[in-house]
């Protein structure tokens, strides 16, 4: 049984008028209709731009922000049913490594501090001296950082901070959103490499939301890809990158560029119009549709996809209406390198 | 800005760099941008002095698309803000020179800058939402430049503004004139960032991570409205990123800098397919690539891009460069050709050229 499954997952956030009588004139469907799974032990990466709910989906999946429908389950119990106290013992199982290192760590607080914070909590018996120094030398830190504090360190060395508090109480399930995108290049690789290990140490579970699909790819085994709050692909990460079937993924896909000229040069480009619409106004049928290059006439404005697995590509899970007849070559995108206009 | 003659004090017998980019010239031509020897120290009362660019040159023709790459701190940005004198003047040492067609930037008069800026050269920043005034609406400040530069009365300004939205691939153009740059996406700031930028048709174009606050499929979307219009009017257009892929697909000539200083200056082909100072090298290992089979392991460079040396000691990249040997610390690197003339490079112990990778080991 998986460790993690998301059935249904609806947040919606309310949108407010009026300053005395308050009234609900609508809501942004941050995450409308999510369905997941992550296996023990393994890694779901969740791609997509900004906007598109992956950040309130990890939060969703933490009991971070109320949800609307659907439901949680983690390791067969289901979330939402649970409240004060089991909550909270449920909450030591998963943490979250958040984006910025910085912005997460408490400046007027020592790493010693703030590595044992989540271990006083959640009342386990002091002293957490040893637990902590073990803490530092699993994310690679030197013994010294314990008196020091979050300013007098690198943006590399603060995520590591970040990352050791997460583990420091062994969660099963960790939720790293954007986890290395505030990092210098040089530096990505080192976090990525320490995630991929305290993975291989710690039987960790991860759910990494990115928008940087490289980086997914080299750490996920799935892939889900999500477009304004629905997803709209999910396969194994080596089958999503070598065959994409959704028009979203294969424009993503071509929109990176790749470091190597001569493979830059022959690259062939799908490039979308426009921008994410608004998600609280969300097109109708297939949410794609305004921006698909392969978009056809009134199915895909009409009808909503639902996430299916086609005849020749099993486990491999796309919302789209005509997804074999894209794969196939059968349609063609109306645009591809050439400039476009908005 | 303080401007000193003194030349910086180079140790006695020291042979000089190279320059950059020179030899890429077509047909002898003279370089649009002649930047040489350009440092910049940042003072401040009670602390050391911080040189951020330390003695860049490069030069840069019509039509060419420079590529600046280099990670936070590595004086990339300075180098630009620099040579369009857009630094504040307190605490702040600009020594070298920066030709634009024979004229030095650096000690022409206020107000001739000001005319040149925006006119001739044009810069798009990296936040459109900090660049644009955020109190005046886009028409107003794109008419602002036309009307300044090119002496068009009010009517005609805002024909041509709605042209040149048009242009960048802003739909219903008008009509945006009069919208506010919080009203507008973060895709279309940075096309009408562009659109200003392009506003007097300039002859330089400085980008300073133009997509890095973007989307991918945005992203994708305004190099490919750089990439023609840089074919189409022959604008130079130096680029300046952290991210070796927009610089594969869109530069001819790419300078690598680190913590001041250019390291490496190839032309794109031979940067990417021989990179040979062990930072370069590093860099382009450390990152996951979509083409390469999934499970190649990443190499990270050890340490952080602060754990350096200064120059004048050493090379700056020797605390974190696995191919350390004690000439590194015996004095400063010299800039010179390596196999082609085109390509430049600042390392005693370099990446050996076309040789297996595996003799990049992380310690």
């Amino acid at each position: 049984m998986s460790l993690l499954e998301v059935r249904g997952l609806k947040v919606h956030f309310p949108i407010k008028k009026g300053l005395v009588l308050e009234r609900t004139v609508g809501a942004v469907r941050a995450v409308d209709g999510v369905d997941l799974s992550v296996e023990r032990g393994r890694t779901l990466g969740v791609v997509g731009e900004s906007g598109c709910g992956k950040s309130t989906l990890g939060r969703a999946v933490l009991a971070l922000e109320p949800v609307v429908e659907g439901t949680v389950v983690f390791d067969g119990q289901d979330l939402s049913q649970l409240k004060g106290a089991d909550l909270r013992a449920m909450r030591k199982r998963m943490q979250m490594v958040f984006q910025d290192p910085l912005a997460s760590l408490d400046p007027r607080q020592s790493v010693g501090s703030i590595l044992s914070e989540p271990l006083r909590t959640h009342g386990e018996k002091g002293p957490h001296d040893r637990r902590v120094r073990e803490l530092l030398d699993l994310v690679g830190l030197p013994t010294s950082a314990l008196n020091r504090y979050p300013h007098e360190f690198s943006g590399g060395q603060r995520q590591r901070i970040g990352i050791a508090r997460a583990i420091a109480l062994n969660p099963e399930l960790i939720i790293a959103d954007e986890p290395v995108s505030a990092l210098d290049v040089s530096i990505q690789a080192q976090v990525v490499n320490l995630l991929e290990e305290l993975q291989e140490r710690l039987g960790l579970t991860y759910l990494v939301i990115a928008h940087d699909l490289a980086v997914v790819r080299h750490i996920s085994d799935d892939v889900a890809v999500m477009y304004l709050g629905s997803v709209v692909e999910v396969a194994s990460s080596d089958d999503l990158y070598a065959a994409p079937l959704h028009p979203y993924t294969i424009a993503l896909l071509s929109a990176i560029p790749i470091p190597d000229p001569e493979v830059e040069d022959r690259r062939e480009r799908v490039l979308l119009r426009g921008d994410l619409p608004s998600a609280s106004d969300p097109p109708s049928g297939c949410r794609f549709h305004t921006r698909c290059p392969f978009r056809q006439p009134t199915r895909c404005d009409d009808e909503v996809p639902a996430l299916r697995v086609l005849d020749a590509f099993p486990g491999h899970q796309v919302a789209c209406h005509f997804a074999e007849q894209v794969h196939s070559g059968e349609l063609q995108p109306a645009i591809t390198t050439a400039t476009t206009a908005v | 800005m303080r401007r000193t003659t003194e030349q910086r004090s180079a140790p006695a017998g020291a042979r000089p760099d190279a320059v950059p980019g020179a030899t890429t010239g077509r047909g002898g031509s003279v370089p649009l941008l002649k930047v040489r020897d350009l440092t910049v120290t940042f003072g401040s009362r009670g602390r050391s002095d911080v040189r951020a660019v330390d003695g860049v040159s490069l030069d840069v023709f019509a039509g060419q698309t420079v590529g600046i790459v280099g990670e936070s701190g590595s004086g990339k940005s300075v180098t630009s803000l620099a040579a369009l004198g857009l630094l504040g003047k307190r605490g702040v040492t600009v020594t070298g020179s920066v030709e634009f067609e024979g004229d030095d930037l650096l000690t022409m008069p206020d107000d001739e800058l000001r005319a040149l800026r925006g006119r001739d050269v044009a810069m798009v920043f990296q936040d459109p939402m900090s660049a644009l005034n955020p109190v005046l609406t886009v028409g107003r400040q794109i008419t602002e430049i036309l009307t300044r530069h090119r002496d068009m009365d009010r009517r005609e300004a805002k024909q041509e503004a709605a042209r040149l939205l048009d242009s960048v691939g802003i739909a219903d153009a008008t009509r945006r004139l009069t919208s506010f740059p919080h009203q507008l996406s973060g895709g279309m700031r940075q096309r009408v960032m562009i659109a200003m930028a392009l506003a007097c048709s300039p002859r330089l174009l400085i980008a300073d991570e133009p997509t890095t606050a973007l989307d991918v499929t945005i992203s994708a979307q305004i190099l490919e409205l750089l990439r023609t219009l840089v074919s189409d009017t022959q604008t130079a257009l130096v680029m300046i990123t952290h991210d070796l892929g927009v610089v594969a697909g869109l530069c001819d000539q790419v300078h690598v800098m680190y913590s001041g200083r250019i390291v490496e200056s190839a032309p794109r082909k031979v940067l990417f397919a021989d990179p040979a100072h062990p930072y370069t090298h590093g860099l382009l290992a450390s990152v996951p690539r979509l083409d390469q089979p999934r499970g190649t392991p990443l190499q990270p460079i050890p340490g952080s891009p602060s754990d350096t040396l200064p120059w004048s000691r050493g090379c700056a990249f020797a605390p974190r460069c696995s191919r350390q040997v004690d000439e590194c610390l015996g004095g400063p690197p010299v800039l010179e050709p390596v196999a082609a003339q085109s390509h430049l490079l600042r390392c005693v112990n370099p990446v050996p050229l076309q040789g297996p990778p595996a003799a990049e080991g992380t310690p």
